[in-house]
């Protein structure tokens, strides 16, 4: 079964550039807006991994992050934040709040696919 | 051709280990003219023969090898320690080359370039100078051992991360070993199960730099404590010695640490220091030769070691039932330490012998791409449990059977795509190669789902070969097992691809030669599945241990799907003996009933569901007992004739369990009802 991963990101150039990555090396893409529209796709089945940016309208993505761990079935799904390399207290503030990894913008597919190599298999 | 290769491949292997036997002879009687004209002629059968059957490699170093030894008949030379250590690595290295996966290696072409050129120059008159080559074959690849320390944050689990992955990650790097430390685990009570106790030691030899080594850890960085540190400027992982030095540390996951492993790297490097001296007579293969630790031992000997691991086994299923009764805490732990020593001890005596059959799976996936290639076909090749074992013989005996029957899927079986466009079908053909454990059993499925076997165009070329008369009247299994007769694979319905001279019959006779059996089930234009059965010569399973009454049976756990709990009733009430779980309704067996046990029935009862092939049904029994290791014992030939049990074993307390076959209860369930429960 081809894993989900489940995108999110306000800006749709983003959303389309990763989408067509991801579904290029086989996985079903999921995207959501912002953090609060990503949410409704938590209960509609197993998503493997989520890519979430930080600054975003309406939920930014350490609310995000966090209203995503405190659902019991997505306690150890990997998470994954964009960043750029000037945010070191941004990292901090992401893992904090229950995030895997970063994958630091501007980024190319193979540095992606790397990351995501990185904490699902 | 294949089998020629073989058979030189076996001759010629015999003729090396002649040749080593001869070389000892040699070491303490250098002046043995018969023993140097014994060398000369092996040498020149292996030359000759290797050429025949496209060795080129062993072929031209059989060449240089061959002239020393004419040398040395003539006189012209003589028998001198450099010249024999020369000699027995050159045995090695021609095993090496007579294994064709191995042939084509980088170190074993490398050692092949080495060897040679110490050959030229023992017969240019130089000595051989191995010890300097040596060293700087060690300076020369850079490739460095470290020592990782990886300890995870107890919480390191609940970001998302798994530290597994992590310890993965080392894969591309280079040859490491990693050893996990469970240390820190709590007792039981006191277990989380969310967080993590495990911490890992990882040894490693890689050319890259730290960095790159740091980088595998850059999530985790702050939530973990790492230390990597360089232990030497080898890569001692390559040394076969070292590595099973570790090994005997680590066995209980203690820790090995950086001290004691400094200690081992460092006790190697003056090893190697003795070695480059040239120690007098040294009759041992030098240490540029990797995976040549082989010893062969008799079958017996092995046979004697199995049987005696399963008195063990049972003997310490004893100790288990004894310390349970007397519940004394300490007593307990020595009955789990000894419980957990036999289940390792076990596991590695039977992998003695046995190898999985991932090994044979690349010929195959070679054969499929080269095939369907050829033929203008597209064709998926897919495997399914390949990481089960099987006897290293069976496994030989079995790549030319299964080689010929995808040859057959791939020819026959499956169509070109603008004719499985035609039927609707996608264009591309799926071959399926599957291996699962049933009962006392390996099966092996070869499934294409491609044109399948026209039933009455066998039986026209039955008729027509005279194998059968026109009137005869068959079933169609019986017709489909026409296909076994000798002489009805004929040149005419072969193409150039299947034709190669083995028939089916061929392909049943070897399966029967391992005491299998074959079977064919095919459809019109959905395919075929030929199904290849065979003993599994394990004598030990895991099992699940059950209990009916009084009665305890034994359910091989690798069949176990899941158990539930079920009131009396509920089953009893059970519509078409239907029970809904999870995830849809379920087939049950009222063992009780199957088994005429007649006594009262406790209102709770277990349904373990077992599992085999896309099959699944429930087994209701009394009570779950638990996990159990049963050491198989044949019923004998007066139950024969039964088709649930496979065997028999004895518990700790000298009860016998029987053990059911999963696989013929649900053949047997399948039947009886008649009904389609897939």
């Amino acid at each position: 079964m081809a894993k989900t991963i489940l995108i999110v990101d306000d800006s749709e150039s983003i959303r389309e550039i990763v989408s067509f990555t991801l579904e290029n090396e086989g996985y079903n893409v999921l995207v959501g807006e912002d953090g609060q529209d990503a949410l409704k796709h938590l209960n509609k089945g197993p998503i493997d991994l989520i890519l979430t940016d930080l600054h975003m309208p309406v939920m930014n993505g350490i609310e995000f992050i966090k209203a995503v761990r405190s659902n019991a079935d997505y306690k150890t799904v990997p998470i994954l934040f964009l960043t750029t390399e000037s945010q070191a207290a941004k990292k901090m503030e992401a893992k904090e709040a229950g995030a895997t990894g970063w994958i630091i913008k501007p980024f190319v597919p193979a540095k992606l696919i790397e990351a995501i190599n990185k904490v699902m298999r | 051709m294949d089998n020629f290769k073989r058979k030189f491949v076996e001759e010629a292997l015999d003729l090396i280990n002649e040749l080593e036997t001869v070389l000892l002879r040699i070491a303490s009687n250098p002046e043995d003219k018969e023993l140097i004209e014994h060398i000369f002629r092996i040498m020149h059968t292996l030359k000759g023969n290797s050429a025949m059957f496209g060795f080129s490699m062993i072929d031209q170093y059989t060449h240089q090898l061959e002239t020393i030894y004419d040398l040395i008949r003539n006189g012209k030379m003589k028998v001198t320690d450099d010249l024999m250590d020369l000699t027995l690595a050159s045995v090695d290295h021609i095993r090496n080359l007579l294994d064709e996966d191995n042939s084509g290696k980088e170190e074993v072409q490398s050692v092949h370039k080495d060897l040679l050129g110490r050959i030229s120059n023992i017969i240019e008159g130089k000595t051989s100078q191995p010890a300097e080559k040596k060293e700087a074959a060690v300076e020369d690849n850079g490739i460095k051992t470290y020592y990782v320390h990886f300890q995870p944050n107890t919480d390191i689990l609940s970001n998302g991360t798994n530290p597994l992955f992590l310890v993965e990650d080392f894969k591309p790097l280079g040859n490491y070993i990693a050893v996990p430390s469970l240390e820190q685990l709590p007792p039981l009570q006191d277990m989380d199960p969310e967080k993590c106790y495990t911490s890992w030691e990882i040894i490693l030899s890689t050319k890259e730099s730290q960095d790159k080594i740091q980088e595998i850890f850059i999530f985790v960085e702050d939530s973990c404590n790492l230390e990597i540190i360089k232990v030497c400027d080898n890569d001692i992982l390559s040394q076969p010695e070292i590595v099973s030095k570790i090994e005997e540390i680590t066995i209980n996951y203690k820790g090995i640490g950086l001290q004691k492993l400094k200690e081992i790297a460092s006790a190697d490097e003056k090893q190697e220091v003795r070695n480059a001296q040239l120690t007098p007579r040294s009759v041992e293969p030098t240490t540029t030769l990797k995976n040549i630790s082989n010893i062969r031992v008799s079958s017996e000997k092995l046979d004697e070691l199995i049987n005696l691991v399963s008195e063990l086994v049972t003997t310490q299923a004893g100790l288990s039932l004894i310390a349970e009764n007397i519940n004394d805490k300490e007593l307990l732990v020595i009955a789990e330490d000894v419980e957990k020593l036999s289940r390792r001890l076990r596991d590695s005596t039977f992998s003695i012998r046995l190898i999985p059959i991932e090994n044979m799976i690349t010929r195959f996936q070679r054969l499929v791409r080269e095939l369907s290639h050829e033929l203008k076909k597209e064709i998926i090749f897919r495997t399914e449990g390949t990481d089960i074992e099987l006897d290293k013989n069976m496994i030989e005996g079995l790549i030319d059977p299964i080689m010929h029957i995808i040859r057959n899927s791939i020819d026959h079986g499956i169509e070109k795509p603008e004719e499985r466009k035609k039927k609707g079908k996608p264009s591309t053909g799926v071959i399926t190669f599957k291996a699962y454990y049933s009962g006392s059993n390996v099966y092996i499925q070869v499934n294409d789902d491609g044109s399948g076997i026209d039933v009455n165009k066998i039986k026209h070329h039955a008729v027509s070969k005279g194998l059968i008369s026109s009137d005869s009247s068959l079933s169609s299994k019986e017709i489909l097992d026409l296909i076994f007769l000798p002489g009805f694979s004929t040149a005419e319905n072969v193409t150039n691809i299947s034709g190669r001279g083995v028939g089916m019959d061929v392909v049943k006779r070897k399966i029967s030669d391992l005491r299998g059996e074959i079977n064919i089930d095919t459809s019109i234009n959905e395919g075929t599945t030929i199904t290849v059965k065979l003993p599994l010569t394990l004598s030990i399973i895991d099992g699940l241990l059950v209990e009916i009454d009084d009665a305890y049976f034994v359910i091989p756990l690798a069949s176990v799907n899941k158990c539930f709990e079920f009131k009396h009733e509920t089953l009893v009430n059970a519509v078409n003996n239907l029970i809904f779980v999870n995830d849809g309704h379920i087939p049950f067996i009222y063992l009780r009933n199957e088994f005429g046990i007649a006594s009262q029935c406790p209102d709770l009862e277990q349904v373990v569901i077992i599992e085999y092939g896309d099959v699944r049904i429930g087994l209701t029994v009394d009570r779950v007992v638990g996990e159990y290791q049963a050491v198989l014992k044949s019923l004998g030939t007066m139950y024969k004739k039964q088709d649930i049990i496979s065997g028999a074993t004895i518990l700790g307390d000298g009860t016998v369990a029987l053990v059911v076959d999963p696989n013929k209860i649900i053949n047997q369930f399948n039947y009886q009802n008649q009904i389609n429960i897939s």
